[in-house]
């Protein structure tokens, strides 16, 4: 699971990658030096949960995706399988062509959790 | 029956936003209570001091209290605040002591809001010349941190740019005072026009994001969550959306803030059957409910227009 998250990483404008299940904890990651991926894969799970309850509110079905743009940078996260993988990514980064070059490696990840 | 001022000032203590002490000032000043109007835009400034459109009215008040010195400077802190508010720059083109600084903001104006006619038309009657409008069906230009509508010339005016049209603004409809176009000295501009284009009615800003095919639905609400305008939800669902998108923005921050991120510029929630796109303007945001397979560029183009309109607020 690393090595297929090491290969997301490579992919331009991706600065780094978190497997999280929807509760929020780390089932694998490869973050930049100094990131603390326990706090940052619980805030995730949180916010999964937020994205939930308010699809389920809203007659909006099964979250899928969630992008967070700023002017430093952004957050991509993606469903693969039953788990998320959060995209930390560079300023500038083309979230919709970061999107669709994850695709094969989300597939991979996925089809990895199904076995 | 209570009035909408009324019903706002009972509200506002309650559920204070920048947008209703703006609307609250613009009620009391049509209603002759220019004291109340300056105390409505008084406390704006002191509890949302970003906000722009405040000291915009409170200049109003003070030219019309023949106080030009005291709004020249009222403008240009609004300018300062939000360099794309169309009424602060059409006031200062306004109260500018001279043609060619008259023509300059009425140009800035131009550089935001390219071929807006009435900016055009003033320039004109100024005796300058304004920069070529964009040819019809130019594509807008987005980054992250600014958005650059490009309205064709020819389309009729949005809400917001010359056009009032909701019951609400009854008020504001009347006397309007649009400048002539055989109006050429710069002091007889009318004042009150620029207040009024820039007072949008955001349930008219709304209704144009909503009338595009796959929306659900949208609410405008403040940095707490509490909906300052919402069109197309069920009952009771604009608030749920508005607290739940301004959690999520608030939860989805913390997880940036790490990389030293401050504030988040839009975000968008992709489900099965249906999305959720939420952009934000000072301390306004919209949020936008929508079928799956809407193009969220597309909404994204609808509500940034709608958070441009919303002006200085």
């Amino acid at each position: 699971m690393q090595e297929l998250l090491g290969h997301l990483n490579k992919v331009r404008g991706v600065g780094g990658t978190l497997l999280v299940s929807v509760e929020g904890l780390t089932m694998a990651s490869q973050l930049r030096t100094g990131a603390d991926e326990s706090a940052l894969a619980a805030t995730i799970g949180e916010l999964l949960g937020s994205a939930q309850r308010t699809a389920q509110h809203l007659g909006l079905g099964v979250p899928a995706t969630f992008q967070a743009i700023t002017d430093h940078g952004g957050l991509l996260i993606l469903a693969a399988g039953p788990a998320y993988v959060a995209i930390l990514t560079d300023a500038g980064a083309n979230l919709s062509l970061l999107g669709i070059e994850a695709k094969p490696h989300l597939e991979r990840i996925a089809a990895r959790l199904a076995l | 029956m209570e009035s909408e001022l009324d019903r706002l000032r009972k509200k506002v203590e309650n559920f204070p936003s920048a947008s209703m002490f703006n609307r609250i000032a613009e009620l009391a000043r049509q209603a002759g209570d220019k004291d109340g109007a300056e105390q409505a835009c008084r406390r704006c400034i002191k509890e949302f001091p970003r906000s722009s459109q405040a000291y915009v009215i409170l200049a109003d008040l003070k030219i019309a209290e023949g106080k030009s010195a005291e709004a020249r400077q009222l403008v240009t802190t609004a300018i300062e605040k939000d360099p794309r508010s169309y009424a602060a720059h059409w006031l200062s083109a306004s109260l500018a002591e001279s043609k060619e600084k008259a023509i300059h903001h009425l140009r800035l104006i131009l550089a935001f809001k390219p071929g807006d006619l009435q900016a055009t038309k003033r320039i004109q009657e100024l005796g300058g010349v304004a920069p070529p409008a964009p040819p019809a069906g130019s594509t807008a230009t987005v980054s992250s941190a600014r958005f650059a509508a490009r309205p064709s010339p020819t389309s009729p005016p949005r809400a917001g740019v010359g056009a009032i049209t909701t019951t609400s603004s009854k008020g504001l409809q009347a006397g309007i005072d649009a400048p002539s176009p055989t109006s050429t000295p710069v002091a007889a501009v009318s004042i009150n026009t620029a207040i009024r284009q820039t007072m949008v009615s955001r349930t008219g800003i709304l209704d144009a994001l909503c009338g595009e095919p796959g929306v659900r639905g949208a609410v405008i609400s403040d940095g707490q969550g509490r909906v300052v305008s919402a069109r197309g939800l069920a009952a009771g669902q604009d608030e749920l959306l508005a607290a739940l998108a301004a959690d999520l923005g608030k939860t989805a921050l913390e997880v940036l803030r790490p990389s030293g991120v401050e504030g988040i510029s839009s975000w968008s929630m992709g489900a099965t059957l249906g999305q959720i796109i939420s952009f934000n303007r000072g301390e306004l945001t919209v949020a936008v409910v929508a079928e799956a397979n809407v193009r969220p560029a597309m909404l994204e183009l609808r509500a940034r227009q709608a958070l441009v309109d919303l002006g200085g607020a």
